[in-house]
């Protein structure tokens, strides 16, 4: 059992020896995750980030000319756009002039302001119609926020208008039914256009929705950051190639004549090629501990529960491990080992959804994948970025146990029709 | 026979070994073979590439397994008792077969324990073995900065930390300076001084001839010969050996000189030279001028000499051991 261990390390010293090997293995994933965490502007989320938003009310109460201060325009739109609905999406932050608010965007301080003018209430309640414009003042470099904002605003303005309409509409009916008194015609356009906002509000409910893995608990879902969710879909698939560095060793050293070598010293060949496996078993460990580690520190992943995250890693790892092997047990050469390793671990990572995370995954490719292992630990892992524990991993891990064994068999039984 | 053999003259012995590599059409590599090696003994397989010599050492180190026939190393039947066997030698691959990436340091520890070396013993065996072959300064530097000698030396310290009592080298020399195969040829010597026996395999003659107690002529296969020097050279018979070098036609003149009377074979040239098996040399001598002077060629060099195995080669196998 020693001599297998010292085969082991030896085999481990090799590989992380070879700065081809370690490019492989850790900058790859580490690279592609950052870079496309990156490309999503802040890389906090998949989820498009809170708008910080300079909010100027200038549609005071008195210049309204309402009894109750919310039912201003201004105080309407305001309170729409800090509402719990758009919590995450618009975050306000309330200016007293238009100038700064301008200032602030020019300095890059939010990224857009909406200027509610004084008139805002009046124009709306006025007939004829007075004219008051509400400005969304926005930075040119910034697309997306002050496009949700005004996309907000102008949904704000337009219910404001139906109330507007339903008032009109309310008061006129009344009048035509021969009430002439001003207090109670206000009174009951004033009622109308409330309960107008509130049925719309009702019907429509400005609510965004964002979609996570499918899991139970829901409502308790962390939203992991975006490099994180590429990590562990790169993590997996680099786990592969990282495997099959020193499983190709196997053939390498065949052909260089070393495992014939090491054949011919009194250490049975079953300790020699346990002693392989350890070795592609280890070199694999190693490269995921390191670069869940990295992604902890070098790109802000939360990877949850450190129990689950431990057997996730060492699962992974043997699957990985025994994934190459086998891979590597038909191929006659080193090169050959190469070229079908390559196409079967960029088809199971195809399959498993590798190259797109572990959200948004629907119904129907979320059990698609699970033919392969890769799908299964790609599950697991979304369920531990987003919030899981041991009871959402025991199953893939199960799964994952069980497609090691059969690769490991098969590895077994390939290897040791060729050397045994 | 199927127990065991203890017989203490006797290191290795081969009887009807047979291996034929992807049957019933492959090659026939090792076809018949029987010998045996006693305890203490230089014993070499001379014979071109392809004779068999690498396939006899395989099945002799337990890597390969053979159709037919048995063979006992030490006393321990190759094919029932390999642990044992693989115990008692040292195996010298013809190929470099070290790791480049490790230091040579790493790869005598390496070896060491896969011969079952722990501790103390390890260590002194490796500082031992790296004095002996020179590369104590070196012992940090990764393989891949190494000669080729000095590879070749180390290749040959792997298979010596365990003090094996059997010791086989599969070409050993092949591919390295005149420096480090002197070197090596030395350290054979100085090796079965000591008490090991030797199964020397090589393409040289004149290292057969140096090295060995005595010599098995091996060619497609098949053992043609057996013997010590002198008796393989008697094989021979009164013959002598001419060799000659012409500047030009050699190719022709070869052909033509194989059919003169008293001319037993004769080598494919190489480079204009090559050389001739004859009877009776005093009177050939004036044919082969005469000849050479109607084919427009002229003969440089002439030598005459005594019989070698170069030339017990061309007697039983009509081919020089180069061809």
């Amino acid at each position: 059992m020693l001599r297998a261990l010292h085969i082991a390390w030896k085999d481990v010293r090799q590989t992380y020896r070879n700065v081809v090997a370690l490019a492989t293995m850790f900058v790859g994933p580490l690279l592609l995750a950052s870079a496309i965490g990156g490309a999503f502007g802040t890389g906090d989320n998949f989820i498009i980030p809170a708008v910080k938003t300079a909010v100027v009310n200038q549609d005071l109460r008195s210049q309204a000319g309402t009894a109750n201060q919310n039912l201003t325009a201004g105080a309407m739109l305001e309170t729409a756009l800090t509402s719990t609905e758009l919590s995450g999406l618009v975050e306000v932050v309330k200016y007293d002039t238009p100038e700064k608010a301008r200032v602030a965007v020019d300095k890059n301080e939010v990224a857009v302001a909406v200027i509610i003018p004084p008139g805002l209430s009046a124009a709306l309640a006025s007939a004829p119609r007075e004219v008051a414009t509400v400005e969304v003042y926005k930075n040119p470099g910034t697309t997306v926020g002050p496009a949700v904002v005004t996309a907000v605003v102008t949904s704000v303005l337009q219910e404001m208008e139906g109330a507007r309409a339903a008032a009109a509409a309310s008061a006129k009916l009344a009048f035509s039914h021969g009430l002439v008194d001003p207090t109670k015609l206000a009174s009951i356009a004033q009622k109308t256009a409330e309960a107008f906002v509130q049925t719309q509000h009702k019907l429509t409910g400005a609510s965004l929705e964002s979609r996570g893995p499918v899991t139970s608990g829901a409502e308790s879902l962390k939203r992991p950051n975006v490099a994180s969710q590429v990590l562990v879909g790169m993590m997996l698939f680099f786990m592969l190639f990282g495997g099959s560095i020193p499983a190709r060793g196997i053939l390498d050293e065949h052909r260089s004549g070393t495992l014939p070598r090491l054949f011919t010293t009194p250490t049975p060949r079953a300790i020699i090629l346990g002693g392989k496996y350890l070795a592609v078993f280890l070199v694999v460990l190693i490269q995921s501990a390191v670069l869940v580690i990295a992604g902890w520190l070098l790109l802000g992943a939360d990877w949850g529960p450190v129990g689950p995250v431990v057997a996730l890693v060492v699962v992974g790892a043997l699957v990985a491990a025994s994934q190459a092997l086998l891979t590597v047990s038909f191929a006659k050469t080193p090169g050959q080992a190469g070229a079908v390793s390559s196409s079967i671990f960029v088809a199971m990572a195809l399959i498993s959804g590798n190259f797109f995370g572990t959200a948004n995954a629907g119904e129907t490719f979320a059990k698609v994948r699970r033919v392969s292992p890769l799908g299964w630990l790609m599950e697991a892992w979304g369920r531990l970025l987003y919030g899981g524990s041991w009871a959402d991993v025991a199953l893939p891990i199960v799964a994952v146990l069980g497609f090691t064994l059969v690769f490991f068999a098969l590895a077994t039984f390939f290897f040791r029709r060729r050397y045994a | 026979m199927s127990a065991s053999r203890e017989n203490a003259a006797e290191a290795i012995v081969v009887q009807n070994l047979r291996k034929q590599f992807d049957p019933p059409k492959g090659p026939v590599a090792v076809d018949n073979v029987s010998f045996s090696i006693k305890t203490g003994e230089i014993f070499s397989l001379l014979g071109p590439n392809g004779a068999g010599k690498t396939t006899t050492i395989s099945i002799l180190s337990c890597l390969l397994k053979p159709d037919q026939g048995e063979a006992w190393v030490g006393g321990y039947s190759v094919t029932r008792e390999a642990e044992k066997v693989k115990a008692l030698i040292g195996v010298v691959p013809q190929e470099i077969a070290l790791y480049e990436d490790l230091t040579g340091r790493e790869n005598l520890f390496f070896w060491g324990r896969m011969y079952g070396l722990r501790g103390k013993e390890l260590e002194s065996q490796v500082e031992e073995a790296l004095e002996l072959i020179g590369l104590t300064d070196r012992q940090r530097d990764r393989l891949s900065k190494y000669s080729g000698g000095m590879k070749r030396r180390l290749n040959i310290a792997a298979a010596l930390l365990h003090r094996p009592r059997i010791l086989y080298l599969d070409e050993p020399t092949v591919g390295i300076d005149p420096q480090s195969r002197r070197a090596i040829l030395d350290r054979v010597k100085e090796l079965n001084a000591a008490g090991v026996t030797v199964l020397y395999t090589t393409h040289y003659m004149e290292e057969a001839e140096e090295l060995s107690h005595r010599i098995a002529i091996m060619d497609q296969g098949k053992m043609i010969a057996i013997g010590t020097k002198e008796e393989l050279v008697q094989l021979v018979g009164g013959r002598t050996r001419i060799e000659l070098t012409l500047d030009r036609h050699a190719d022709l003149l070869a052909q033509r000189w194989r059919t003169l009377p008293g001319v037993e074979s004769a080598s494919a040239p190489e480079d204009g030279r090559l050389f001739l098996l004859a009877d009776e040399a005093s009177t050939l001598l004036p044919r082969l001028f005469e000849t050479a002077r109607e084919a427009g060629a002229r003969i440089t060099e002439i030598n005459l000499a005594e019989p070698n195995l170069e030339m017990v080669f061309l007697h039983l196998t009509g081919r020089a051991l180069r061809d």
